[in-house]
């Protein structure tokens, strides 16, 4: 097992960002000055939600949302990022994106989501040294773009299936054109640790990824396939708990921690836009080993061109599968006491069992490009949890009861410059 | 009565419509006299300028110039060749720069400077109004 030093990794961001601007200055001492851009995006939301037995959260990297924190939450969508491209020259750039949103430790303390140097080797294929977000699903990688899509969020059903944000490391881009049908192919290796809250991290090391775009006319369509190995330290009190539970508890304990073990995620989307109108489809499987099992998710959306107004609306869906094997302890043939720990343990194993994830999602809304470089949106979800699972609600009171629909409302104002 | 000055109300709001568009004038995509480009496809013409091609048909690597924020001639253009209002052009470039994946062509100020800059460079390509052609670059698709 390889496991990066948080020194190690913090390092290793400090040094793109050196690379970076160590480049800058290198270019500016050369004759032809280099061009750099900064650009920007955010998003300013709020998120209503009627169900006060957990948070409504757009992924299960947020401390906080609406619901059960406060019935309307500010955190769920409001974000701001900044981005500096360095030209060199025809071969090299650089880019560094910057991004503050509420993290698990309820801060807004930025992190680096970009940062990396790009070799152009022809016009075709680019090579790029650095961070790279994951290029999982069509819209994956500018997730956090709300200007760049329809809705007030990418379908958390669909899109916080594998909790890997990017990596760093190397990829490759190819491009090649045909007559009139464009593909461009990617391909990813790297490994990634974050920091989650406490002392608690997330870990992937050996991440995969292989990703495939065409584009003909008004058709796109994207593949994309992502390996990793996954460490997730979340719980420790229940995985140490469990270990000085017999050899019964140490096995399941084993089983069901995140640590070390095989992820992977297939996602397969459609893209329809001839200008009017547009429609989208994607569908997804993951496989974790541990607690965080397997799922399928899909989901349809489109929407009709007013102008400057967009009403869309959709349909999004997750369905989880519980790790193989057992998940509770047998209370069979245990000391008094020792049931009672069993039962306190089975307890919690249980609350874990609901994180994976099991929920539809009916939305409407309405997009209002006000300027070229902002859009007004609203929009109504009728959001509900299945198969006794807590779906993608965060925070949830100890008797969580799924199977319950929450009506969130969002208004969100994206903008770039 | 009543019917027809509506329907002559009605004639002239569609010439004025008619009016305006003719004043909003031909472009004409064009690249250097010196290059070999002869013409090009609309659908050509968008792959460069939206940065999804690299290349001019013939192999040579084309580099696109576009005209200022707001000018009418970018409006049309991106909305002739590519179908795109500028709403939507900025929604594709923020997928592009916030992805790394390229930047907007370099802006120039009119077709003067459009078509100067085109002139002297055979891997440029640009697009002016019609009125501004002359023998120092070469049109490879009219849009009307």
């Amino acid at each position: 097992m390889l496991f990066p030093s948080p020194a190690a990794t913090s390092l290793s961001a400090a040094c793109a960002g050196a690379v970076l601007f160590a480049l800058g200055g290198a270019a500016c001492a050369a004759t032809s000055a280099p061009d750099w851009t900064f650009s920007g995006f955010g998003t300013l939301g709020v998120v209503h939600s009627d169900e006060r037995q957990a948070d409504y959260a757009s992924s299960s990297m947020k401390a906080s949302g609406a619901g059960r924190s406060a019935g309307w939450s500010r955190h769920v969508d409001s974000k701001l990022g900044g981005q500096l491209d360095l030209h060199l020259d025809a071969r090299w750039s650089a880019v560094l994106q910057v991004v503050t949103e509420q993290r698990l430790d309820y801060s807004y303390r930025p992190r680096v989501e970009w940062a990396n140097l790009t070799y152009q080797a022809t016009p075709e294929l680019a090579l790029r040294v650095g961070r790279i977000a994951m290029p999982m699903f069509i819209a994956a990688d500018y997730r956090k773009v709300g200007y760049a899509y329809p809705w007030v969020r990418p379908p958390i059903e669909v899109y916080s299936v594998l909790p890997l944000g990017s990596s760093d490391g190397v990829d490759l881009n190819w491009r090649w054109n045909g007559e009139t049908l464009r593909s461009t192919t990617q391909v990813l290796f790297g490994r990634t640790d974050l920091p989650l809250y406490g002392g608690a991290r997330l870990r992937g090391h050996a991440i995969g990824g292989l990703s495939h775009t065409v584009e003909q006319g008004a058709f796109s369509a994207r593949a994309s396939l992502v390996r990793a190995r996954l460490s997730l330290s979340l719980f420790p009190e229940l995985f140490d708990a469990l270990d000085k539970f017999g050899a019964a508890g140490r096995d399941l304990g084993r089983r069901l921690e995140v640590e070390d073990k095989r992820a992977s995620a297939l996602s397969v989307g459609l893209h329809y836009d001839p200008g009017q109108w547009f429609v989208t489809g994607e569908a997804g499987s993951s496989k974790v080993g541990g607690y965080l099992g397997s799922t399928r998710s899909a989901y349809l959306g489109g929407g009709w061109r007013q102008g400057s107004l967009t009403p869309y609306a959709g349909y999004a869906r997750v369905w989880g599968r519980r790790p193989p094997g057992p998940d509770s302890l047998a209370p069979d043939g245990l000391a008094p006491y020792q049931a009672a720990v069993g039962a306190k343990l089975n307890t919690a194993l249980a609350a874990l069992m609901r994180t994976v994830p099991s929920q539809s999602t009916f939305s409407a809304g309405l997009r209002w490009d006000a300027a070229p470089n902002l859009a007004f949106k609203l929009q109504h979800e009728c959001v509900t949890t299945r198969a006794g699972s807590r779906g993608k609600f965060i925070n949830p009171v100890p008797g969580y009861q799924s199977g319950r629909t929450a009506q969130v409302s969002s208004a969100a104002l994206d903008f770039v410059f | 009565m009543k019917l027809s000055s509506r329907a002559r109300l009605l004639a002239a709001v569609l010439l004025a419509a008619c009016a305006a568009l003719a004043q909003a004038g031909d472009l004409v995509v064009i690249v250097s006299a010196r290059s070999p480009v002869e013409s090009l496809r609309p659908e050509q013409v968008a792959a460069i300028f939206l940065a999804q091609s690299p290349r001019f048909p013939n192999g040579a690597v084309a580099s696109a110039l576009d005209q200022a924020v707001g000018s009418p001639e970018r409006d049309q253009f991106y909305l002739r060749v590519a179908g795109k209002t500028p709403a939507l052009l900025k929604v594709y470039w923020s997928k592009m720069v916030f992805t790394g994946r390229g930047q907007p062509p370099r802006e120039l100020a009119g077709s003067a400077a459009v078509r100067r800059a085109v002139a002297d460079d055979p891997a440029l390509i640009g697009y002016i109004g019609r009125e501004a052609l002359d023998p120092s670059v070469r049109p490879v698709l009219l849009l009307h």
